[in-house]
């Protein structure tokens, strides 16, 4: 019992990690809380779901489809709507966000309507036994991929020179103008690619739980934890708060029973947001607004 | 637009709506009922997003509180009048405990842990069961006056509350507090070194925003018989108001209700006939709203007056 819901809880901690990944990632370089971002990674699993419904294409395969369609929309939003509001008020661009969300959700039930659907593979039910544990294959090899998208997100931030660019804008946008970078181009290569890692844990999110237009929202409550616990901007951060939140779900749905999850979550939340709010592995300047 | 000048606006608009229930049929007084109640909600925003800078996504929060203390006041055989004044008191003194450690938090923080705090509400309710009938919902007790007296008693409840709160806000913007809340709104460390006492302000703001937002969760309550989390504490109700207060104008006095009057109408004319995608046209509405009128309607009033009385100025001038 106790070993099984550990590893229930490390499973599903990559899948919580890369959904919050680009979340957390806006919220520090922009100061942006995107509230659209749950309907991004709906996006992606529709776009897993489409593809294996009309081509057969294994959802896990389906990633880099959803990456480049996300990253588009995540550029172009913040290119056009995005980046004119942040200029008034910062403040304001949550009520953007909003709206982006609103739009989005009612677009995907204007075409797939409000079903509740779910991709299904050749290796979906099968699973790993060690000893008395049993291990799902979708979601050990979910978990390995969140892990391997988390650590490039992680290089392409910290070892390129585009993400050091990002970086910079995030720690003084006025002093790495003057460096010769454009904020601007800065903000929407940070949305797209936060659009992007949000839409491959779409993909990995359609093989384990079921896809509505709705699903956003129930992951959003989990990425705000998670990002605030991780510390806001810090990607290796974010990937060590999902599994820790992940195993606290796990203990929770265990011992306290599914009704508590949630109470569980909040009390996290709001205890992290009063005693530590640059979270556990945050440093300060990230997030400042 | 002067303090003044908005005053009489609303003096003008309160007559009309004083005499409006002589000439329209049920469904209009629906309709009106409905925009007074969110505009208390827009007003109560207003304190504390408007004046105070704090953004209270999460003010839904008072309005469930506010609506699940007048539920079980009313079942407790509690008088209708003393119902809602436990409401509005009651809503007031959750914000004032809450609001202590919460207010601390500044900018996005704030916004997301007043929304936490509803959900959390929501959570408790639910676990909680008893007098508020957690997730069973909460019937309260039918009023035995005949329907057309009943619901035009609590289309003037409604327009009441409006009117004390809009009266509030008036006194505020002029009051001490007033001018401390917009010192620490523009500069939280300017204000205190001016001698402000941030804490007090800001906590006494969000008291005043929730005894609004409370009440009229309270009158909801009464009207609609019948509660339930869901739609209590829905963070529609917040974002609806957030809306209407940004589309009319933060900081000032009737914005507000101008912003939930012009966005309820358009909304029952125009979205009653997209019933489907009704969210998807709300969206593109907010985002338009944010984009084209970020300083509300009464600064868009305001900016066009100047330019008119500086045209008249000039033209004596070259005459």
């Amino acid at each position: 019992m106790l070993a099984q819901t550990i590893v229930n809880g490390l499973l599903l901690g990559g899948v919580y990690g890369i959904a919050t990944i680009g979340f957390s990632v806006v919220w520090g370089v922009m100061g942006i809380i995107n509230l659209a971002h749950g309907a991004y990674i709906m996006v992606g699993a529709y776009i897993a779901f489409a593809l294996n419904q009309w081509f057969g294409l294994d959802p896990f395969l389906a990633m880099p489809f959803a990456m480049v369609a996300l990253f588009v929309i995540g550029y172009a939003l913040q290119a056009f709507l995005l980046n004119p509001v942040m200029h008034t008020s910062l403040l304001l661009t949550l009520v953007v966000t909003f709206g982006i969300d609103l739009f989005l959700i009612d677009l995907f039930v204007l075409f797939f309507s409000s079903d509740v659907r779910a991709v299904h593979t050749a290796y979906s039910g099968s699973s790993l036994e060690i000893g008395p544990v049993l291990i799902s294959w979708v979601r050990l090899v979910a978990a390995i991929l969140s892990v391997l998208v988390a650590i490039a997100s992680y290089l392409f931030l910290n070892r390129t020179r585009t993400g050091q660019a990002i970086l910079a804008t995030a720690l003084d946008r006025e002093a790495a103008r003057l460096m010769g970078i454009y904020p601007d181009r800065a903000y929407g290569l940070t949305a797209g690619l936060a659009a992007a890692v949000a839409g491959a844990a779409g993909c990995l999110a359609s093989t384990i739980f079921p896809i509505s237009p709705t699903l956003g929202i129930s992951f959003l409550g989990a990425v705000f934890v998670v990002t605030v616990l991780g510390g806001i901007g810090s990607v290796a951060g974010v990937i060590i708060a999902g599994f820790a939140y992940a195993l606290v779900q796990a203990f929770a749905a265990t011992y306290l029973g599914a009704n508590y999850q949630q109470i569980v979550a909040f009390s996290m939340f709001l205890l992290i947001l009063i005693v530590r709010p640059q979270g556990l592995f945050g440093k300060p300047f990230y997030g400042e607004s | 637009m002067k303090a003044k000048h908005q005053l009489a606006a609303a003096a003008v608009l309160l007559v009309l709506a004083l005499i409006l229930p002589a000439v329209i049929d049920n469904y209009w007084l629906r309709v009106m009922t409905t925009v007074f109640m969110i505009a208390i909600v827009a007003q109560g925003l207003n304190v504390i997003v408007g004046f105070a800078g704090y953004h209270a996504f999460g003010n839904a929060a008072f309005f469930g509180v506010g609506a699940y203390i007048a539920g079980v006041s009313l079942n407790a055989q509690v008088p209708l009048a003393l119902a809602i004044v436990l409401a509005t008191g009651g809503s007031a003194v959750v914000a004032g405990i809450f609001g202590w450690p919460l207010l601390r938090l500044r900018g996005h923080y704030f916004a997301i842990a007043s929304v936490a705090l509803n959900m959390a509400f929501v959570e408790v309710i639910l676990n909680l069961g008893g007098v508020t009938g957690g997730a069973m919902g909460l019937p309260l007790p039918i009023s035995p006056m005949p329907p057309d007296l009943l619901y035009r008693m609590i289309y003037y409840m409604m327009l009441g509350a409006l009117t004390v709160a809009t009266l509030v806000v008036w006194h505020l913007s002029g009051s001490r507090l007033g001018y401390a809340l917009r010192a620490l709104r523009d500069s939280e460390s300017g204000a205190e070194v001016m001698g402000v006492d941030t804490v007090k302000a800001k906590i006494l703001a969000w008291m005043i925003s929730a005894a609004m937002t409370g009440c009229a969760g309270g009158i909801w309550a009464y009207w609609l018989t019948f509660i339930e989390v869901g739609s209590a504490f829905d963070i529609g109700i917040s974002m609806r108001a957030y809306i209407m207060m940004l589309l009319g104008g933060m900081g000032t006095i009737i914005g507000p209700v101008v912003g939930a009057f012009v966005f309820e109408i358009v909304a029952t004319l125009v979205w009653s006939e997209f019933t489907h995608i009704h969210n998807l046209l709300l969206g593109m509405f907010l985002i338009a709203v944010v984009i084209l009128v970020p300083n509300g309607i009464i600064h868009l009033i305001s900016r066009a007056s100047a330019r008119l009385s500086a045209a008249r100025e000039l033209r004596r001038a070259k005459a």
